[in-house]
């Protein structure tokens, strides 16, 4: 049945793209024409040493390939499809698969470990190829070293590629065993050692047990901090990575060797390479977040049944961790400002020692204050970067009462060094530094106030002059110039300390955007976003000088679309700029739109906007068409009834959007836009609605298109119907058996983690709106009756919301209101339906008594409700 | 491909650009202000019904507090409570004045937010410390501040309100013709909340006397203390028991003191007059036969036709409907046909039809379902009337619970008073007219109804126009309107009444014979 493949295989490689068509055309053929003799043959070819190596590895490839794909979709059809295949045949494909790892070629070996794990990730879970793991093991101690390697390499991929549930204990135990012996210093081959500790890498997940066993757990770190002692790089490098993962997966059980491992990071961090420093870095990084996420529970709920205790490990590492970390922060490279993928040593320092300060709050000041004041005049721009760089770092976490004396002191030098220090790097993160204190010391938050009317002259004076400087430190100081717009964001409508720059900011920043190097170090993103900062900050008397950016703006946009022949490099920098133009003009629209004489003066430029907006379709750039969206939506949030006469043109586009379920993001934002318009045109949105529920219908039935559109979605139809009232009726045989299924879904998930029980409650919320929105639209029609047949369920569901106990606030103020609009709606009809519900009695009641007073208000509305419905 | 093994571990460096959070923030707070609006748009609908639909009208919108303040309220109020313990206990110079004070300052919390402080006061104590403020021979202004105390802690929640046992018997006492007006009205308040809350304390204030000196503060033209007594009174005869309103009616003069105030101007005196009204009538048959002799009815009618306050047309409505279901001698004595008042009558519950309010309507149909259900004359005179095309409208267009009652109304105008334990005689001219102009429909949708009342009455019509159009037209009409469709649902329907109705129907008009003749 296996066909001779090779010479199909090599020309498929070669260089000549005839040939190389060609050979493509066949495979594709053969796979449609024969699939079981295809991948048969493949399998073959895979494990056949007479083989070239290369055409060896492009079967293995393609065969895994046939495995699994990327997109969902597509991989839960070939899952069917492999499933579904001859039993026989594949375990014919598999015994080759299995023959290849004692392949001496070292490629063929690795390939076919990817494809078995991907067999075993299909397989395992359904209860079948239960022998694997057995097969691997029960030989391994006699295999030639290569064979070892190639085995334990599997088991790696095996255990990154299917879930810890569907291995047993026992088969878990044998894997790790193997593993750790296979990383053990009595182990000669350090392939099998390197292989070993990867595979560790991936096994941990798989190692709860072992881990709650201080005999075995206490054996698998003995050989992991061993390993990082390896004479091998690659090995330590792997060690460290081992280390990580256990810092964040078995926190808890740290603490009898956090010793030793500080010992050997912070040799590491001194003296090793820098692939293995920076593992060792991470270490201490990533325990910092853990400590974080374990004090915000702390802090949010103060019974802390949290199972998880705090250790303090960074509090008491603190003393040898800082210096540590001070002393990473002079090995810079040179031109790492400039790189925007730049990461080396002192950038991870710097980013663990941030952890730090938020991990430690006000302790970490006093240790890093002296090397700040040592280094931070020193001839050397190593030094004086470093200082800036501790400075910046630790500004977020300790207390104001702490920094602020400081940042006082500080910010005079720092304005000064971001004139005149002769190094870029010093000024990039003078600057950055600067945008700190802004981001977190500045704000009507705040008691003592860092910028006041004697400094703020010349703090705008040195930042817009920095914005001339090279593009890195323009591109800081806009950032700078963010965050000093945003501590003022809650002037009002009152006097704003910026009113007497604005002008002149809006205009240093318009040049900015305009310079020839923008596109650098993303120059032109920051200063539009921090254009769009300032604006969305300002207050009302600043808005003539906005409204004048109106028509500035259009006029960029409309260059950007007339432009013709481009490169597609040219291209995709036109399209960028033309989802930042959007960006800039859905802030200028919200904040004209809210107060009257502006909006009446803008929306004369209604007409032109929406004209330019659609011709942001014809390109093929997902942001540009994200930011197009969001852009039409506050204008037809703005335009209001008035937005009905740029339906006819724009409603293609609409659809488009809600149509795009590759760009899925694209397809959400659209559906936040259909709830704008609805707002905006209600029951003139009638017309469109067909065609919108009809693409919203297919979408929630679509596999292909990324869960967390589909709340938004059901959201959605609560804003169509209170938009259009009864005339949601013809929907209603569709919609209802959606949201129904979904609502069953949803009402219990047991043992769902953390993102699951997120999403599971977003979606809830999604249902709820649209129920809400549904009773609400056909309240006081004459059609309620048709409403009734849905509410035992409806009840049922809210009940069922209740017994899980594992709602949000957000959800419960939801569900509640739901409970008053159908009692509202159907009024006297319903009545004995919600009085036998749950719902009616303990939920209501218990959200009469909720600390959150939305949940209240909503409950106080369902109660009213209820008794209207109840007594008449 | 060996290589690429471990993902790098790769964390966002502290220092990144700006451009990327500010992006980030800028769409995520374009989908908060979508979700804002959105939330807004709800709770706005919600707010402004609680308005229109009137009777149970409580106002929502007031600011809610954030929970800080909520507890330095209730700070507060503890600390009141013990300010006040410790006036009372002190003797001295000022002493009346310090109590007064400590009142007042007790009462202003009480007052002050949607959510009163009640809890926290009464954790502190102050019912005993109050019920000690209310002593005979305390200055008036002791008694209405404590008094007023009590009014606002007995509208806090169930358990909250009957914390104020102990306190009854001296509120009570204090609505005597000893007292001034004022204090007497803030304890006729403070009653009612007592009373409002169920029937268990009803009982209790009944039995402690609450119900003679509230009676008797209804007598004189004092508005404000009039209007006060009767909402109290209301509340308290709300039964089900119907003794209360019985006992309410014999009253001394209290029949006359009603019929005086509902010819007030007064609105909102009036709109308490008619509570008490529509509660005497819905309980008491004492009270039904009393009042229909009197010119209440007359009155009714009058405020009916000339008020367009929706909150004292309801009860006025209700009363009206009640004195007509209550009391068949209502439809044979009073409201003769060819009477003015009878022709009044019909105009008034043709207006209400015509009202925008849903409960109206529904009232309205009620009531001329009544009437509808008297003798052939009153029938006559409703079929020639406005009404019928206004009724035949609603059938088709009104929400659920009015479409309901004007079935009944168009059943009944159908119907000749049935003699016997027969089926009832058909007055074929009406039912025929009506079937002509639609009606059928209607009836149908009902039969579709959950409700098996409505349900009921589309198959009594159905089985009217089966059995009584002309030349058999019946079932064919029947048939055009998806009538069998509607039936058939009930073949295996639980209720077993509405099932053999039903099948019955189905057997005997679409038996094996149907259609046969065509």
């Amino acid at each position: 049945m296996a066909m001779e493949v090779t010479q199909i295989l090599l020309n498929a490689q070669a260089v000549d793209s005839t040939l190389r068509n060609q050979a493509e055309e066949n495979l594709k053929q053969f796979q449609e024409q024969n699939l079981p003799s295809f991948l048969l043959s493949l399998a073959g070819e895979l494990s056949n040493d007479d083989k070239p190596v290369e055409s060896r590895k492009l079967a293995g490839l393609i065969l895994k390939n046939a495995l699994d794909a990327k997109e969902q979709h597509r991989k839960h059809e070939l899952v069917q499809r492999w499933l579904s295949l001859d039993t026989s045949l594949k375990s014919q494909i598999k015994a080759c698969l299995l023959k290849t790892l004692s392949s001496p070629a070292l490629d063929a070996r690795s390939t076919a470990s990817q494809v078995i794990a991907k067999v075993a990730g299909i397989e395992l879970p359904h209860k079948q190829w239960p022998e694997l793991i057995g097969t691997f093991l029960s030989n391994i101690h006699q295999l030639p070293a290569h064979t070892k390697q190639a085995t334990l390499e599997t088991l790696g991929y095996i255990c990154e590629e299917v879930s810890p549930d569907v291995v047993e204990q026992d088969e878990v135990n044998k894997i790790l065993t193997a593993v750790v012996q296979g990383m053990n210093s009595s182990e000669s081959n350090n392939d099998v050692r390197l292989a070993a500790t990867r595979a560790l890498f991936n096994a941990l997940g798989f190692a709860r047990a072992n881990f709650s066993n201080d005999m075995e757990r206490d054996y698998i770190m003995r050989v992991v901090c061993e390993s990082t002692l390896s004479p091998e790089l690659k090995i330590r490098q792997s060690a460290f990575e081992c280390l990580v993962a256990i810092s964040s997966t078995y926190y808890e059980k740290l603490a009898p060797y956090i010793q030793d491992i500080f010992n050997i990071t912070a040799k590491a961090v001194k003296e090793d390479e820098e692939p293995v420093a920076l593992q060792a870095i991470e270490f201490w990084s990533s325990v910092c977040d853990e400590e974080i996420d374990i004090l915000e529970e702390y802090g949010g709920e103060f019974s802390a049944d949290s199972d998880v205790p705090c250790f303090y490990f960074v509090k008491q590492a603190l003393p040898v961790l800082i210096p540590l970390l001070l002393e990473t922060l002079l090995k810079q490279e040179e031109d790492q400002d400039q790189d925007e993928g730049a990461w080396n040593i002192a950038m991870a320092g710097g980013t663990c020692l941030g952890l730090v300060a938020r991990t430690v709050g006000d302790d970490v000041v006093p240790l890093v204050m002296p090397f700040i004041e040592e280094n931070i005049t020193k001839p050397d721009w190593r030094q004086r970067e470093a200082a800036t760089y501790a400075f910046g770092s630790i500004l977020e976490g300790p207390s104001p009462d702490k920094l602020i004396p400081l940042v006082n002191i500080a910010l005079n030098f720092m304005l000064t060094a971001l004139m005149k220090d002769p190094n870029n790097h010093v000024k990039d993160t003078t600057a950055w530094t600067l945008g700190r204190m802004f981001e977190f010391l500045h704000g009507s938050a705040l008691e003592t106030p860092i910028i006041t009317q004697t400094n703020i002259q010349q703090i705008i004076t040195v930042l817009l002059q920095s914005m001339k400087d090279v593009p890195n430190v323009a591109e800081k100081a806009c950032g700078a110039l963010y965050f000093l717009a945003q501590g003022y964001e809650d002037a009002g409508s009152s006097s704003s300390p910026l009113t007497p720059f604005f002008q002149e900011i809006v205009q240093a920043l318009l040049t900015a955007t305009h310079r020839e190097d923008a596109g650098e170090s993303r120059l032109r993103t920051a200063a539009y976003e921090t254009l769009n900062e300032v604006v969305r900050c300002s207050t009302d008397e600043t808005a003539p000088m906005v409204l004048q950016l109106v028509p500035l703006i259009m006029m960029e946009l409309h260059q950007t679309l007339e432009a013709q022949k481009l490169s597609s490099d040219e291209r995709e920098k036109q399209n960028e700029l033309q989802g930042l133009l959007c960006g800039c003009l859905q802030v200028i629209i919200q904040k004209l739109g809210s107060a009257e004489p502006t909006k009446y003066v803008f929306m004369q430029y209604a007409d032109q906007m929406m004209a330019l907006f659609l011709r942001v379709f014809a390109s093929r750039s997902a942001t540009a068409h994200e930011e197009a969206m969001l852009v039409i939506g506050a204008l037809a949030y703005a335009a209001g009834a008035d937005f009905a006469k740029y339906m006819p043109e724009f409603y293609r586009y609409l659809e488009m959007g809600l149509q795009n379920f590759e760009d899925y993001q694209v397809c959400a934002i659209t559906v936040g836009v259909v709830g704008d318009i609805c707002r905006a045109l209600e029951d003139k949105i009638l017309p469109y609605c067909d065609g919108i529920m009809t693409q919203l219908l297919k979408d929630l039935s679509s596999n292909q298109l990324h869960r967390s559109v589909k709340p938004p979605i059901f959201s959605c139809f609560g804003d169509i119907a209170l938009a259009i009232g009864e005339n949601f009726e013809k929907y209603l045989m569709y919609a209802m058996p959606m949201l129904q299924s979904a609502a069953e879904l949803s009402a219990h998930i047991s043992g769902a983690d953390d993102d699951m029980l997120e999403y599971t409650n977003s979606l809830r919320n999604g249902i709820l709106e649209a129920y809400s929105g549904i009773f609400q639209g056909f309240k006081g029609s004459s059609n309620t009756q048709l409403l009734m047949p849905y509410a035992p369920h409806i009840l049922q569901f809210l009940d069922s919301l209740y017994m899980e106990k594992d709602m949000d606030d957000a959800v419960s103020k939801t569900a509640i209101g739901v409970l008053g609009d159908l009692a509202d709606t159907l009024g006297g009809n319903a009545g004995p339906l919600i009085q036998q519900s749950v719902s009616s009695r303990d939920f209501l009641s218990e959200c009469l008594s909720s600390d959150d007073h939305l949940i209240r208000e909503s409950a106080e509305w369902a109660k009213l409700a209820i008794s209207r419905a109840i007594s008449i | 491909m060996a290589d690429e093994g471990l993902a790098a571990h790769r964390r966002e460096p502290i220092k990144s650009s700006v451009g990327n959070v500010a992006a980030h923030r800028r769409r995520k707070n374009a989908a908060t202000v979508g979700k804002e609006r959105r939330e807004s748009l709800v709770r706005a609908k919600r707010l402004c019904r609680v308005g229109i639909s009137g009777d149970t009208a409580v106002s929502l919108e007031n600011d809610m507090m954030i929970d800080e303040e909520q507890s330095i309220l209730e700070a507060q109020t503890s600390s009141a409570v013990e300010e006040l313990k410790s006036s009372v206990a002190y003797q001295g110079k000022g002493a009346m004045q310090k109590r007064v004070n400590a009142l007042r300052e007790l009462r202003r919390l009480l007052s002050r937010s949607e959510f009163p402080p009640v809890e926290a006061s009464l954790k502190a104590g102050a019912i005993p410390i109050l019920v000690q403020c209310l002593s005979f021979g305390s200055p008036d202004e002791q008694l209405l501040e404590a008094a007023w105390c009590l009014t606002n802690i007995a509208a806090g929640k169930p358990e909250e309100t009957e914390a104020l046992l102990p306190a009854l018997p001296l509120l009570i006492a204090h609505l005597g013709e000893n007292s001034s007006l004022s204090v007497a009205e803030q304890c006729a308040w403070a009653l009612g909340n007592v009373a409002g809350e169920g029937e268990k304390l009803r009982n209790v204030l009944l039995s402690q006397g609450a119900l003679l000196p509230l009676a008797r503060m209804m007598l004189p033209n004092k508005g404000s203390t009039v209007r006060t007594a009767a909402w109290a009174l209301s509340n308290l005869i709300k039964g089900p028991d119907p003794k209360a309103a019985t006992e309410l009616i014999r009253v001394d003069g209290l029949l006359d003191a009603i019929v005086r105030h509902l010819k007030k101007a007064d609105d909102e005196l009036t709109t308490e007059v008619a509570w008490v009204v529509v509660y005497l009538s819905a309980l008491s048959n004492v009270a039904t036969g009393m009042l229909v002799k009197t010119d209440v009815l007359q009155l009714l009618v009058e405020r009916l036709a000339t008020s367009n306050s929706l909150q004292l047309l309801i009860p006025v409505l209700r009363s009206l409907g009640n004195l007509v279901a209550g009391d068949s001698n209502t439809t044979h004595a009073v409201l003769v046909p060819g009477r003015e008042i009878t022709d009044h009558v019909i105009e008034v519950l043709v207006k209400c039809l015509n009202s925008e309010h849903r409960v109206l309507k529904k009232e309205a149909a009620w009531v001329l379902s009544n009437i509808a259900a008297g003798s052939v004359e009153h029938k006559q005179l409703i079929y020639s009337s406005e009404a019928v095309p206004l009724l035949l409208r609603l059938l088709s267009t009104a929400p659920f619970d009015v479409r309901k009652e004007v079935a009944y109304v168009l059943g009944n105008l159908c119907v000749a008073p049935t003699e016997g334990d027969g089926k009832p005689n058909l007055i074929c001219e009406h039912l025929v007219s009506l079937v002509g102009r639609g009606c059928l429909p209607g009836f149908i949708d009902l039969v579709r109804s959950a409700d098996t009342e409505a349900a009921r009455v589309g198959l009594q019509f159905m089985e009217l126009v089966l059995r009584g159009m002309p030349h058999g037209e019946g079932p064919k009409l029947v048939e055009r309107e998806d009538g069998i469709d509607a039936m058939e649902r009930f073949q295996f329907h639980e209720n077993e009444d509405l099932r053999n109705m039903a099948n019955g129907l189905v057997d005997t008009y679409f038996g094996e014979d149907y259609g046969l003749d065509d």
